[in-house]
């Protein structure tokens, strides 16, 4: 996995090659945006992050000219702004995700993985959840073992759809909605009684917390 | 708010006609009673001296060469004197021998141009009256006829005309105030329109006024008014941009300092070094910790953001994004962190109230002990919507929940690791929505609950960030 980085800060950048190197990736560096464009013609990347606060063009021109060139390649911003604005601005560009300095390296890496991970899964159809396999072309679930999990449909559905927000909570009503095409009236609790049964056939591979109040997330172990 | 010590044009334009409508009323009445009271007086004279003629017919010589005067026992009109007034008469010679009537009552001198009738004001048995004399020549002899009357009627005659000139004239001058109450109310209104077009636009929004409709001699007070807006805009922008670079150069090496410790961390693993680095990076942890909380306590500060912040903010989503952000926290506490939502919104500042319930949140997670649980509430409660956070902590004694909300306070058994501007930083926020911060008992008794009641979306002006409703705490 290749990532470039496009940051003008050195103790920043020099930071983050040596902690994401230390995960296993392969990170260049450059400290403007203008060569960007070139870098990515000679070397393929599964990932850029992005300082906003560039010295000449900055990461938002960078982002939008990116973008219209058609480059579809996941992009993380990181700033030193706050404002909501930036954070709108960014993500409406086309950005993936937002990252406000100061950050912890892990939480980065862990974003990373997290965008490296959705974007893969758009082209091989599958998706890893620590130690969870899931087929999304084959609608099925592997368990550590190789083993094919037996899933309800709804069970399915509703592991789909966290799946594809790992490490976000979803709330009940997007669960409910994820599977309304079968049951139009799927009351609350019964959300309930399914995520206990995924819960129970994840066991080992992967968990479903409950948020009290708000929804469920799905967690490796 | 209005005293009756403030400075109105209108009083002062109705006080400045009244007083001088005033003194023309009674001017005016004045006038009315002078040149009325000549010709009425002068009626009555006519009508006392007829009677002094009415006296002089009657007098004829008798037969033993004396003059008589035979009054019948029922005088003739003129003579017949209402019981309140007084008649009297005298006939007398030149030579002052009285021939019939009062024997005391005074002659007016003869007058040059009197046309033999003479007017005067006596006094006589203590009685003001008016007294007229005719000089005439009975049967050969010059005799003096003199009638006097009090002057009742003439006084009451023009006492009728001077209160009918007063009720006139008083009905004169209402109607003139009437008019001049509705010209001024006409004439001030583009000064009515522009006080609601100044109240209607939000504080933050320092837009300059509209000069459009606005009378010439407001206009400079306007202008100038525009002026002191524009610059204070400008240094609202100038202290924004300020913030932002402020941001950017302390946040931008305070994040290579802290990577780096990370992989120095990781690096020195294992080695005695690991603990010290371990040490810096627990440092350089609460020093971003502090930058950013007092980034965020400027930026709250209701002169730094714009009218064009606020919009319509769902708190359930707001109440998720925050638990989304907080749950690692929370969890490696073990605390059990939940919401219990309500539909509510209110109209805000996204990023301003995400600051407020994050540090709501943070300072909940911070103070509830491992195993503990928090709960995130909203809802609408008596037409207003309401923000809460309920932990499980040891609450705030009610003495110190003044005291938390100051910057930097650290309250008994506090931890060192906070910086003690996260509630200071929520009272601002709280204040720039115009919503109330009340800290209170949890609903289990023990433990704190914060809470946060924004106003009834009726009025969702973000009033509540005018410095002068700021309490006098500070």
């Amino acid at each position: 996995m290749r990532i470039l980085l496009v940051e003008d800060d050195s103790l920043v950048a020099d930071a983050i090659v040596r902690g994401l190197s230390a995960e296993g990736y392969a990170v260049d560096r450059t400290a403007a945006a203008e060569p960007v464009p070139g870098l990515m013609e000679g070397t393929h990347y599964d990932l850029a992050i992005i300082d906003l606060g560039l010295p000449g063009e900055d990461g938002f021109a960078l982002v939008r000219r990116l973008r219209r060139a058609g480059n579809g390649l996941p992009l993380l911003i990181v700033t030193a702004r706050d404002g909501l604005d930036d954070r709108v601005s960014a993500l409406d560009l086309g950005a993936d995700d937002y990252m406000v300095k100061p950050f912890a390296l892990p939480e980065l890496a862990a974003r990373c993985r997290a965008l490296i991970r959705r974007a893969s899964a758009a082209t091989s159809n599958e998706l890893t959840i620590g130690q969870l396999r899931i087929d999304l072309a084959g609608r099925r679930a592997l368990s550590p073992a190789g083993q094919v999990l037996e899933l309800t449909r709804r069970e399915w559905s509703i592991l789909e759809c966290l799946a594809h927000h790992s490490g976000r909570v979803v709330s009940k009503e997007r669960l409910i909605q994820a599977i309304a095409g079968w049951d139009e009236d799927i009351s609350s609790n019964a959300i309930e009684v399914h995520v206990s049964r995924l819960r129970g056939k994840l066991e080992g591979a992967a968990t479903v917390r409950g948020i009290r109040g708000l929804g469920y997330r799905l967690e490796d172990l | 708010m209005k005293t009756s010590d403030t400075p109105s044009i209108r009083r002062r334009l109705l006080s400045y006609l009244l007083a001088p409508l005033l003194l023309l009323l009674v001017l005016g009445v004045a006038v009315d009673h002078q040149v009325i009271v000549n010709p009425i007086y002068s009626t009555f004279d006519r009508s006392l001296s007829r009677a002094a003629l009415a006296i002089a017919a009657h007098i004829r010589r008798t037969p033993d060469g004396q003059l008589d005067i035979p009054i019948p026992d029922r005088p003739p009109a003129p003579l017949r004197a209402p019981p309140q007034e007084k008649f009297f008469y005298r006939v007398s010679t030149l030579d002052g021998n009285t021939i019939a009537g009062d024997a005391q009552l005074p002659i007016v001198a003869a007058g040059r141009n009197s046309k033999g009738l003479d007017y005067a004001d006596v006094t006589y048995q203590g009685l003001q009256l008016r007294l007229v004399s005719y000089r005439t020549t009975e049967a050969g002899e010059p005799l003096v006829v003199s009638a006097a009357e009090i002057p009742f009627r003439r006084d009451r005659a023009v006492h009728r005309m001077d209160v009918s000139f007063g009720i006139n004239n008083s009905i004169q001058m209402l109607l003139m105030l009437g008019t001049a109450l509705l010209g001024i109310t006409i004439a001030l209104r583009p000064l009515r329109r522009l006080r609601e077009q100044i109240v209607g636009c939000a504080p933050q929004a320092l837009n300059p006024i509209s000069t459009a409709e606005v009378p010439a001699e407001v206009r400079p007070l306007v202008d100038s008014l525009n002026t002191l807006l524009v610059s204070v805009r400008d240094a609202t922008l100038a202290q924004q941009h300020f913030l932002a670079n402020a941001a950017h150069q302390l946040r931008t090496p305070l994040t290579g300092l802290k990577a780096q410790l990370e992989v120095l961390g990781q690096e020195a693993s294992g080695s005695p070094l690991q603990a010290r680095i371990t040490q810096l990076h627990g440092g350089i942890d609460r020093l971003a910790h502090t930058a950013n909380q007092l980034l965020a306590l400027a930026r709250a500060e209701p002169s730094a953001h714009l009218a064009s912040h606020f919009t319509q903010i769902e708190l359930p989503a707001l109440i998720g994004a925050v638990i989304g952000n907080s749950l690692d926290h929370a969890l490696q506490r073990d605390i059990d962190l939940g919401a219990d939502c309500q539909p509510a919104q209110v109209y805000g500042v996204y990023w301003l109230l995400r600051e407020l319930l994050l540090n709501l949140l943070d300072n909940a997670i911070r103070h509830t002990p491992l195993g503990g649980h928090i709960t995130l509430r909203c809802g609408i409660e008596l037409g207003q919507p309401f923000l809460e956070v309920d932990d499980s902590g040891p609450g705030i004694p009610i003495a110190e929940r003044e005291r938390v909300r100051e910057r930097f306070y650290h309250g008994t058994g506090s931890e060192r690791d906070s910086c003690g501007l996260g509630l200071a930083i929520v009272d601002e926020a709280a204040r720039a929505h115009g919503a109330h911060f009340s800290i209170l008992d949890s609903h289990d008794c023990q433990g704190a609950r914060m809470r946060i009641d924004f106003p009834a979306p009726s009025n969702v002006s973000p009033a509540g960030a005018l410095p002068s409703e700021k309490p006098s705490k500070r």
